[in-house]
């Protein structure tokens, strides 16, 4: 048997081994595949729930420039708009149901014809400064609007809007591409660290040490077992992302390429992580600790560069921002640097291997001692 | 020029393995961590076909040195061969003439008795056109082939050392390590494990062990190292450290606990009295003319309860050596 075709087959024997007890350890298992399905419900319960602030109208004038001011209003992308009368508003108000009343006075129609000044009542629960803000912001840009659909010819001034790509992307799925990335991430490092970790916890790892195998073989061999079992999670946050939230990738080679490549860099981190550490509830606690930080730095809400130079310096250094840059071109087909698909592509490649050589080096380097 | 390669399942006597070296040669091995040195310029070696106990109290570097036989630590300095082979530069070949039974065991315990040494045997580059065979005998040897399907987890902690051992002698290594192989087994089956042993010598392979035991070492090996602070204190045979170091041991139950201690110390041929309450274990030259001298100066402080005159053991040597019970 040649040197190569042992190695093979202690890969194959290691990834046989490591997901059979993935799947009598079902604790840890379950934790890495339902962890990013979780965090994707929980950023989109995120993102609903402070997307438009909840807003009662009181209509005390149904005339046709009180409706006109409604209609504004309900595209102006801030309020979550329903009808109700002034007692039913209060009631609202007053239980946390709604942040804002804004009454239409009962001469508005006949104030504006003639021209004569109109207020319009805004009551705000200001518990919530985001969505107080937002009311601030929005009641008068609806007045804007309602001005410039009732007397185009008075308002003069009016915005000529040249967008950069065919379509908008809303924020959830925008966000969503962004929470597959760090699904990836948190997968990988859970599995491959508990995996690695599990060896040193249950003593097991002389068996791997003192066999005549070579280390990057039973490295590389922990590390498809454990990316078989990420998968899984990566399946389920893409079925959501796909069948429930509707976000269809333009290039679907894309995505499974640039999953793939991210994944080895994830599942890399992981091993190294679960070979240092050598407990498997600190590399679950660490690992959560890196990637939800890595992800809030790395641009999920938008491009990095709308932010501060220091934040997209810091973004550079890590790879969940070339990945996010990578699967927004899959799924959207923009391209959010000025590296380009094979750049990005080039940075990630290269965080593979130094991350795999140095997991390498840390097994060669490693002992026993728990 | 390149290294001649060993994979696993080597057979006795194979190339790589050289038969007139000694089965392992350990040359002025030194291990540092930091200020402490752990294993101090230790320098002996194993004949093959040999059974060879390391004993030594917790912390006495045993461990540490197994380690680095096995390769699993690196000396600070000093080298160890294994049937020729450098652990440091060959460790690969090494690991391949080499089966460990580790005092944890390493068993993973989620899976079967099977699916552990189906692995071992990847690991270890079995052919798969042997596997199933050695597997089912090494189940039969080891006496675990009708629970070959259990779950580890469920195993006693006897039949988790006979696996463990089953486990490393399945790719047929010339030379085994066993660290406290019979550490809290029952009886029975230190018995076996005992008989497993024996078995292996008369095999022709090289067996190092490291015990709590004493009973154990007395039974087993054929030669004993007592190691203390990293450093070796004695090598011999069981039976000539007995008589090197044990001379005869007198045991005296008083009455009251004696206040003569300074002036038993000084009679001719006593060489060591250590007072536990109202016991005296005193250790004399042999020649039995101490003891009339002792019961003299007993008796002046009150009557004693009992005498008893007996050969030494290896605990007394033991004690004797390093100042310690082999189990503190």
């Amino acid at each position: 048997m040649t040197n190569l075709q042992a190695d093979l087959r202690v890969i194959w024997a290691c990834v046989r081994h490591d997901i059979k007890i993935a799947l009598t350890d079902r604790i840890f298992t379950i934790v890495g595949v339902f962890v990013p399905l979780n965090f994707l419900i929980l950023l989109s319960l995120f993102v609903l729930a402070g997307s438009k602030a909840p807003t009662a109208v009181v209509m005390a004038d149904k005339g046709p420039l009180a409706q006109d001011l409604y209609t504004a209003m309900s595209h102006a992308h801030s309020f979550s708009l329903r009808h109700a009368t002034a007692s039913q508003a209060t009631d609202l108000l007053n239980s946390g149901a709604i942040v804002a009343i804004v009454t239409i006075p009962a001469d508005f129609d006949q104030r504006v014809a003639a021209q004569q000044p109109v207020q319009i009542e805004v009551r705000i629960n200001n518990l919530n400064q985001d969505f107080t803000n937002d009311i601030r912001r929005a009641v008068p840009l609806s007045i804007t609007l309602f001005y410039a659909q009732a007397y185009p010819d008075v308002v003069t001034i009016v915005p000529s809007e040249h967008d950069l790509y065919r379509f908008d992307t809303d924020y959830i799925p925008y966000l969503a591409v962004s929470i597959l990335v760090v699904g990836v991430l948190i997968g990988g490092l859970l599995q491959s660290g508990t995996g690695m970790a599990r060896e040193w916890e249950r003593e097991t790892v002389k068996e791997l040490l003192l066999a005549p195998a070579s280390r990057w073989a039973i490295l590389v061999g922990k590390m498809l077992a454990a990316a078989s079992v990420s998968l899984a999670g990566v399946v389920l946050v893409l079925a959501v992302l796909i069948g429930i939230i509707g976000v269809h990738p333009v290039y679907w080679g894309e995505v499974v390429g640039f999953t793939l490549l991210f994944l080895i860099i994830s599942v890399a981190s992981g091993t190294l992580l679960g070979a240092l550490i050598k407990q498997r509830m600190a590399v679950v606690a660490l690992s959560m600790g890196i990637a939800i930080p890595l992800f809030f730095l790395s641009g999920p809400f938008g491009p990095i560069s709308f932010q501060t130079p220091a934040i997209q310096l810091l973004a550079q250094v890590f790879p969940v921002y070339y990945a996010i840059v990578l699967q927004q071109h899959a799924f959207h087909g923009f391209t959010l640097n000025t590296l380009g698909l094979g750049g990005n592509v080039l940075v990630l490649v290269i965080y593979a291997i130094g991350l795999l050589t140095l997991a390498t080096f840390v097994l060669r380097r490693t002992t026993a001692a728990h | 020029m390149s290294q001649p390669t060993v994979r696993a399942g080597i057979p006795a006597g194979s190339p790589a393995a050289d038969a007139a070296q000694p089965a392992i040669a350990i040359q002025h091995l030194t291990k540092q961590f930091g200020a402490y040195r752990a294993v101090d310029d230790l320098t002996l070696e194993i004949a093959a076909g040999e059974i060879f106990g390391l004993l030594g109290p917790n912390g006495s570097g045993k461990t540490t040195t197994i380690n680095m036989i096995s390769g699993l630590s690196s000396p600070t300095s000093g080298t160890v061969t294994i049937l020729g082979l450098d652990v440091r530069h060959q460790s690969r070949q090494v690991r391949a003439i080499l089966g460990a039974v580790a005092q944890e065991t390493a068993l993973y315990e989620e899976l079967s008795a099977w699916d552990n040494l189906d692995f071992h045997a990847d690991l270890y580059g079995i052919p798969p056109r042997e596997k199933r065979a050695r597997i089912a005998r090494t189940l039969d040897l080891v006496q675990l082939t009708d629970r070959k399907d259990s779950r580890v987890s469920a195993f006693s902690g006897g039949m988790k050392r006979r696996l463990a051992l089953g486990r490393a002698l399945l790719h047929e290594p010339q030379v085994i390590y066993l660290d406290e192989p019979t550490l809290g087994v029952d009886v029975q089956s230190r018995r076996a494990i005992w008989d497993y042993i024996l078995t292996l010598k008369a095999q022709g392979r090289t067996v190092l062990l490291t015990t709590n035991y004493l009973e154990e070492a007395q039974e087993l090996c054929d030669r004993l190292a007592i190691i203390d602070h990293g450093k070796l204190i004695a090598i011999d045979t069981p039976a000539h450290l007995k008589s090197t170091y044990g001379g005869n041991v007198v045991e005296i139950e008083t009455t009251v606990p004696t206040q003569a201690l300074a002036e038993l110390r000084a009679l001719p041929g006593v060489r060591t009295v250590a007072l536990d309450g109202t016991r005296l274990h005193i250790v004399t030259d042999g020649c039995g003319n101490a003891v009339p001298a002792i019961v003299n100066v007993l008796s002046r402080e009150g009557d004693l309860t009992q005498i008893l005159i007996r050969e030494p053991n290896l605990d007394d040597v033991f004690l004797l050596l390093t100042g310690k019970d082999l189990r503190d």
